[in-house]
């Protein structure tokens, strides 16, 4: 008899909660979701209305049926401020509008001439070669962040690119789901994995948004990525300036287009890049 | 006795779990029928204009514009009376689709590969995808809420959730101007992306 009370309080607690899901998934939060969960009273909600036409009229009433019928849930805390420490915020906003006028000046008919010139496929091949070369960065920063099977993995993709696909001008790794996914690595991201935050909000000139922690990020992958290597080169010539060039011209027109995304549809455009950026690495370092 | 407590929990325990499954699946497809419908729609236009008026009405079925717009202002969403949020929804709503159908360039088609649906809470769905497009592949999340069916409430686009990203930018204006600044910022950010 004990032992039955004992299952019996067992198998409440366990299904009250699954009762619960099911009843507010079909219920109240089809409810809260549908119309505003507003934290206010229904007595001050309607007194707020400015009631014009019928909809609004029935769309008040139904607030306050909810209202009484359960606790409604507030939804206008769902987003929490994504935000970073930016306390050179005004050097900063300075920055970005220079970087804003350069890109329009110098960068955009630069991209647009590169668009113009170079096809498509071609332009296509060359992003991919300059990404696959970016292997030493992966590879190390892997190593670096203790990922020995994401070693191996990165390595697989890079041959499979430089030998299937002619030198990497052709991305054939994109076929196998396990290598096309494989997230990216660099060292802001393994600064971020040993526990380092970004420190404070940066917007680099020429380059845009970084942080303290991702800008001394950069100067590890420029050291690590082949392309720069004949600039450290001892009586180093003009030739060694070609492949960085070159790696900067094939990122524009993609990194100009997001750009411009960004901005036309923000209301702040400063914020929107810098809350996108936060998130985007965010989102990285948890890969 | 035992045996009737066990077979009752068995059996919760598996309209539970269905449910869940199902919920995921209702969701997934609802997406599935959104995407395709979009695409279609780009696929047979032959001019970016006649793609742009077409789209808003698309996505106004399968988006729900007014909770995203709620979200996206915050707390001071309470300040608003009942005009000043349908005039927030309306702008907003005009600035998401003009933003979303802008990406579309006629004659190129992404490609949207589906990967995994989570319940992110009850009557909430994530869906994963990969969405290729011009050479470039993104991760995609499509966050869907069940209110008189699944609407999509958010796109989270390589980790940068669209709602978040305005909930930044509108958060200082409140705090600097309240509503009427809000209200300004929107409508000049609705003429800007004209």
């Amino acid at each position: 008899m004990k032992r039955d009370r004992l299952i019996l309080s067992l198998v409440l607690a366990l299904v009250c909660p699954l009762m619960t899901q099911c009843a507010s998934a079909g219920k109240s939060k089809k409810a809260g979701v549908d119309l505003s969960r507003v934290g206010e009273s229904a007595a001050v909600k309607e007194e707020k209305m400015v009631v014009k036409d019928e909809k609004v009229v029935v769309k008040a009433e139904k607030k306050a049926e909810v209202k009484a019928e359960a606790p409604v849930e507030d939804d206008l805390d769902e987003y929490a401020v994504v935000d970073v420490a930016d306390p050179l915020e005004r050097m900063n906003r300075v920055s970005f509008w220079c970087n804003d006028k350069m890109y329009l000046i110098v960068f955009r008919p630069i991209s647009k001439g590169y668009e113009k010139v170079i096809p498509k496929r071609l332009r296509n091949g060359i992003y991919n070669a300059f990404e696959n070369a970016k292997y030493p960065v992966r590879l190390g920063n892997s190593l670096l962040q203790g990922k020995f099977k994401r070693m191996g993995l990165h390595t697989e993709k890079f041959l499979l690119n430089t030998v299937g696909g002619i030198g990497g001008l052709i991305r054939v790794s994109d076929k196998f789901p396990k290598l096309a996914e494989l997230p990216d690595e660099d060292t802001g991201k393994t600064f971020a994995k040993w526990g380092m935050g970004h420190g404070f909000y940066l917007v680099i000139p020429f380059m845009g948004p970084s942080s303290l922690r991702d800008g001394v990020g950069l100067i590890g992958d420029y050291a690590m990525n082949p392309v720069n290597w004949g600039v450290f080169w001892s009586g180093s010539h003009d030739w060694t300036a070609i492949p960085p060039s070159v790696n900067t011209l094939r990122a524009l027109p993609g990194q100009l287009a997001l750009y411009d995304e960004t901005k036309r549809d923000a209301i702040d455009p400063y914020l929107a890049v810098r809350s996108g950026y936060v998130q985007f690495r965010a989102a990285s370092v948890k890969k | 006795m035992k045996r009737r407590l066990l077979l009752t929990f068995a059996a919760l325990t598996v309209a539970g779990v269905s449910f869940g499954a199902s919920s995921l699946e209702s969701a997934q497809t609802r997406l599935k029928a959104a995407v395709e419908e979009v695409l279609a729609l780009a696929g047979r236009a032959t001019d970016k204009p006649t793609l742009m008026k077409q789209i808003g009405p698309v996505l106004e079925k399968h988006i729900s514009f007014d909770v995203m717009t709620r979200r996206a202002i915050g707390p001071g969403w309470r300040e608003f009376d009942a005009a000043q949020q349908e005039q927030a929804i309306g702008l907003f709503t005009k600035l998401i689709i003009r933003s979303y159908g802008s990406r579309f360039k006629v004659g190129q088609m992404p490609e949207v590969k589906y990967q995994s649906a989570a319940e992110a809470a009850a009557g909430r769905v994530d869906v994963s995808t990969f969405t290729i497009y011009q050479g470039s592949r993104y991760s995609v999340v499509y966050r869907m809420e069940e209110a008189e069916g699944w609407h999509t409430t958010d796109v989270v686009i390589e980790g940068v959730s669209m709602v978040a990203n305005y909930r930044s930018q509108f958060d200082p204006v409140y705090k600097k101007g309240g509503v009427s600044a809000v209200l300004a910022a929107l409508e000049k950010s609705a003429a800007r992306s004209e």
